[in-house]
């Protein structure tokens, strides 16, 4: 999932690499203080693209203004008065997949919806992150034995956290989204296993047969 | 001109969950809204027939999460009439404090998303929440969990009142007065809110008992139909309230139908209230199997659900329900989009959604 960016990572990491090289060499040839302040204002560059970028990234988690069920009026509540969530920056509720950085996945998913939520997921920019809100979104809930929905949103979508209860308190959704910052600041999020859709063979064994997409009903 | 068709949703942030609009749109004018629904379904109605009576209190309430505790209620006492069970007295009153509750949270948050629809965004929304929190925090010390309160046992309720549960509810209900009122000073004069629901999306009165809708969007049209009065259960009929009607039917007396209805209920419970003992015997036993001698008939319950009509048809059996149907307001009131947006501008259409007053997890079942 976040391939691209390990790639754009590594292709900095290697300019900064020829760049302080560079700089060593010519600080070499000519002994000034201006040479010394380029080598250092280099690992400041290098902080800078390590950090900072990570630093936003925390701090301004843009979620999809996207509710299923009953769990989406506890996502209410958590943007409205009691709790006040914009302290920590989540609360700038997006209408569109473009400028989301995580899906709230709050209800059960039917099979109907299955395909329109996984092209909200691929609209999304990378990196992007999910949240399975609710027993729902986690298992299937109360309704995990009815013939039209998916036990859980991560069989087709990878999920980064988890938050039990039904409906969780909004309390939970505060907690969830904290500890999503910590596994960005830690840089363990965005799970590189593939999910159950991408992967065959895991797919074949637990023997989920996902609607096909139906183009002439497309959205 | 050629008619141009666009489709809406079924993600999109005002349809109020996952609802697919498909319009037909002649320049900006709508000629057609056709409402595709389904979304949703995950076959309650099959799954309760697959449970035992006391498993299925926890699926009825999830129809409409706006006021779970109505189709609970709604529920519980098609079994009670299936088992010939008597409520008790007190918990009669406790139980309708308790829909009147409902019934005013649900009224709140649809204000407040029908004032985000309509472009007062978030004044209206973030009050109505603050007072529906305190409604919500009351009820979880009844019952022990915010939102979703399976405490309905066969004749009463599972767990005895709280010790001062009397003189809170006093205080809150004058502190709901004192707020609810003063919406209206923010409302009713923004020129915005007048020019988008005044005049616009009108459902005549004939037309409205034509297509079957129910609640706040019937009285709305002018019709004095209200199961509370029509048909009273409990303990309505010696309660003093009056059925607040509108005249034109469109958007503003949609709003104001259910702005009036918030204090009428609170008048109920303070009413109720009064009715209420010190020490109330509330207690019921736990929901069991259908005794096989009692030989049950079919069931049909109706009740004032804060969205209209609510109607359980049920053929019990001694271990769960043979066959059991719902007529949700919502899904019928849905239908209506058709009716009150034909002829109005596009602009229009989605402050003619919120004015119905719709849950999807009802409609689709
Ligand atoms: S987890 Fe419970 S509250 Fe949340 S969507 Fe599912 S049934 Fe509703």
């Amino acid at each position: 999932m976040n391939d691209d960016l390990l790639d754009k990572d590594e292709r900095f990491l290697n300019a900064e690499k020829k760049m302080s090289r560079l700089v060593l060499q010519a600080s070499k040839k000519y002994k000034t203080p201006v040479n010394a302040m380029f080598t250092r204002l280099s690992d400041f560059t290098k902080a800078v693209s390590k950090g900072l970028i990570r630093w936003g990234r925390v701090n301004s988690l843009w979620p999809a203004q996207f509710g299923l069920a009953c769990c989406a009026i506890e996502l209410m509540d958590f943007g409205a008065a009691r709790i006040d969530a914009e302290r920590k920056g989540y609360l700038l509720f997006r209408a569109t997949p473009r400028q989301n950085d995580v899906m709230i996945v709050a209800g059960w998913v039917t099979k109907s919806m299955v395909p329109r939520v996984k092209r909200m997921y691929e609209q999304m920019a990378s990196p992007r992150y999910v949240i399975a809100f609710g027993e729902c979104a986690t298992s299937g809930g109360p309704w995990w034995e009815s013939y039209n929905i998916i036990q859980g949103i991560d069989q087709v979508l990878p999920v980064d956290v988890y938050v039990a209860g039904c409906p969780p308190q909004p309390e939970n959704l505060f907690a969830a989204l904290m500890k999503l910052q910590e596994k960005i600041r830690d840089k363990h999020a965005g799970s590189k296993e593939p999910t159950i859709s991408e992967d065959i063979k895991r797919a074949e064994i637990s023997g989920i047969h996902l609607p096909e997409e139906d183009n002439s009903s497309r959205l | 001109m050629s008619i141009v068709r666009i489709n809406v949703g079924p993600i999109h942030p005002s349809t109020h969950g996952v609802l697919r609009l498909v319009v037909d749109l002649d320049g900006d004018t709508i000629v057609n809204v056709e409402p595709h629904i389904g979304f949703l379904h995950r076959g309650v109605e099959k799954l309760m027939e697959n449970r035992m009576y006391m498993q299925s209190q926890s699926y009825t309430e999830k129809l409409d999460y706006l006021a779970p505790f109505s189709w609970d209620e709604l529920y519980t006492s098609a079994v009670e009439q299936a088992m010939k069970k008597e409520v008790k007295p007190d918990a009669q009153i406790l139980r309708v404090i308790m829909l009147e509750y409902q019934r005013i949270a649900s009224h709140l948050v649809w204000l407040g998303t029908f004032c985000n629809d309509i472009g007062q965004i978030f004044t209206i929304f973030m009050w109505s929440f603050r007072e529906r929190a305190r409604i919500l925090k009351l009820l979880e010390d009844l019952s022990g969990t915010r939102m979703f309160y399976v405490n309905l046992r066969l004749g009463g309720f599972y767990k005895p009142l709280p010790k001062n549960f009397k003189d809170r509810a006093y205080k809150l209900n004058e502190y709901l007065v004192e707020k609810i009122s003063e919406y209206k000073d923010v409302i009713e004069p923004d020129p915005v809110f007048n020019e988008r629901t005044k005049n616009i999306g009108v459902l005549p009165k004939d037309k409205a008992i034509e297509l079957g809708v129910a609640g706040p969007v019937l009285r709305a049209s002018g019709v004095r139909y209200d199961i509370r009065k029509a048909m009273p259960y409990y303990i309505y009929d010696k309660l003093k309230f009056k059925i607040p009607i509108g005249y034109k039917g469109d958007n503003f007396d949609r709003y104001k139908v259910r702005y009036e209805e918030i204090f009428q209920s609170i008048k109920i419970i303070d009413q109720a209230l009064d009715m209420l003992p010190d020490n109330p015997d509330i207690l019921g036993q736990p929901i069991k199997l259908i005794n096989p001698n009692a030989n049950p008939d079919i069931v049909v319950v109706h009740r004032e659900l804060p969205k209209g009509e609510g109607i359980i048809y049920m053929v019990p059996d001694k271990q769960r329900p043979y066959r059991i149907s719902l007529r949700a307001p919502s899904f019928i009131n849905t239908f209506a989009i058709n009716e009150i947006s034909k002829g109005y501008k596009y602009a229009d259409l989605f402050a003619n959604l919120g004015s119905l007053d719709i849950v999807l997890a009802e409609i689709d079942r």
